[in-house]
């Protein structure tokens, strides 16, 4: 094969934009490894692509920029999605992280079995203090709670059904945000806010889904319940989810002007 | 965009392995723009686009360790990012249905968004480039480009043998080349 003909073909160009098929991509990245000439011609296009690009550069919205560190910053909602990746790129490892995570599961379960008995043996050993070993019941069961919602919350975000839409601040509260995890096969919704500013005691949060333009009331919440996966009523249809602040227990239709966050619906990652 | 960068390419993107989030932030802001500017050529619409390149910069943090530099520029591994998920997303169901709701919207942040709808997407970048091809190359980058279609689905949909579909689309791509100089 003549070099100089090869590149002159327009492949370089073809291969740099992501035209190529995979036999194209791998010849091209061969005869890349062993031509200087080739690289030279791939590199030039690049940088000319690159110059044409930022020349026509359009300034995003500044809240993409809030999202995306927002999102690196809280690597945990997106860990499900790591694992995917780590499939994709490097099978070895992912075989490592499920035995990491059987194995931390395995710990949890000697740990609370271990616990729970602790807690029994001394409760029946404190039948006559009553009041500690009522203390070590309760303390018990919150850690029990806890422990159910970090695993339903987890069964949550790794379920292939589950959508998870973003919801940002509106300009009325532009700190807050929640994700909607919309479960499409079984129409479930859950809820988990964040930073939503705490309310008087008369008004309550409303989740809404905008159907071909009509809201429907999902449920209200409070504002307390931070960082907790809420299930709100189901929806089989949803183009959009928003929030919005109404009298305490919720009101037929949405008051646009107390729009706290809102999200579009989109295929996930 | 004129800024002179702080890092040379090797040093950000071996920041960017060590998920160094500063380096992060550098990046969308030398790179956003021009990857925007490629994702609204292919969606035409600014909030999707915005959604969307949060998701390519998201995908970006993730992947990093899967770019090598052997194969090619940053810039163009992440405009290739940019390209195809603007791709899947234009595939996508959900786009497919609020073609025909474009009347629901959110009035969330309107005020921000309407803003860059004013862009004239026949007006940047590559599809102005596109606007000096003679027809029959056009509509073939369209498809292969903007609308992410195979050598062989176009051949199909227009009816064309598949080497004719090859020798078209690098015949434009040369002349493309001597335009973007």
């Amino acid at each position: 094969m003549n070099i100089k003909d090869y590149i002159s073909s327009g492949i370089v160009q073809e291969y740099v934009l992501g035209l190529t098929n995979a036999a194209e991509c791998r010849e091209f990245e061969e005869l890349l490894v062993q031509h200087s000439e080739l690289r030279a011609a791939c590199r030039k296009f690049e940088e000319e692509l690159e110059r044409n690009a930022r020349n026509n550069a359009v300034v995003p919205p500044r809240q993409v920029k809030d999202g995306f560190l927002e999102a690196i910053q809280n690597p945990s909602i997106s860990q499900s999605k790591v694992n995917n990746m780590q499939q994709e790129n490097a099978p070895v490892q992912r075989g490592g992280s499920q035995r990491f995570m059987a194995a931390a599961t395995v710990v949890l379960l000697v740990a609370c079995g271990w616990f729970a008995y602790r807690s029994y043996n001394q409760s029946a050993e404190l039948k006559e203090s009553q009041a500690t070993s009522k203390d070590l019941q309760i303390r018990l069961d919150s850690a029990e709670n806890t422990l159910n919602k970090i695993i339903d919350e987890q069964k949550l975000i790794k379920d292939p059904n589950v959508t998870v839409v973003n919801m940002v601040g509106s300009q009325a509260a532009p700190k807050s945000s929640a994700n909607v995890f919309w479960d499409t096969a079984s129409a479930s919704v859950f809820l988990m806010v964040k930073n939503m500013p705490r309310l008087p005691s008369e008004q309550q949060y409303q989740l809404w889904a905008l159907i071909d333009g009509q809201p429907q009331s999902l449920g209200v919440f409070d504002s307390l319940q931070n960082n907790v996966v809420l299930k709100m009523s189901n929806t089989k249809k949803a183009d959009a989810f928003a929030i919005t602040i109404e009298k305490k227990g919720g009101n037929p239709s949405p008051t646009l002007e107390k729009m706290q966050s809102s999200g579009r619906t989109k295929a996930p990652l | 965009m004129n800024t002179i960068p702080t890092y040379s390419e090797q040093e950000l993107v071996s920041l960017l392995r060590n998920r160094d989030n500063k380096a992060f932030g550098y990046l969308y802001d030398h790179y956003s723009g021009a990857l925007f500017g490629i994702i609204l050529q292919i969606l035409n619409d600014s909030e999707l686009a915005s959604d969307v390149l949060q998701d390519v910069f998201v995908n970006i943090w993730r992947k990093i360790d899967s770019y090598d530099s052997t194969k090619g520029r940053l810039f163009t591994w992440m405009l290739n990012i940019a390209r195809n998920a603007s791709i899947d997303t234009i595939r996508s169901k959900n786009y497919q249905n609020e073609k025909k709701n474009q009347t629901m919207d959110c009035q969330g942040d309107g005020a921000q968004v309407a803003l860059i709808t004013q862009v004239n997407v026949d007006n940047i970048g590559f599809r102005k480039l596109l606007n000096l091809l003679r027809e029959d190359q056009r509509s073939l980058i369209e498809l292969a480009y903007f609308k992410g279609y195979t050598h062989e689905e176009i051949a199909d949909m227009e009816n064309i043998p598949l080497g004719t579909v090859k020798t078209r689309i690098r015949s434009a791509l040369i002349q493309l080349r001597g335009l973007l100089k």
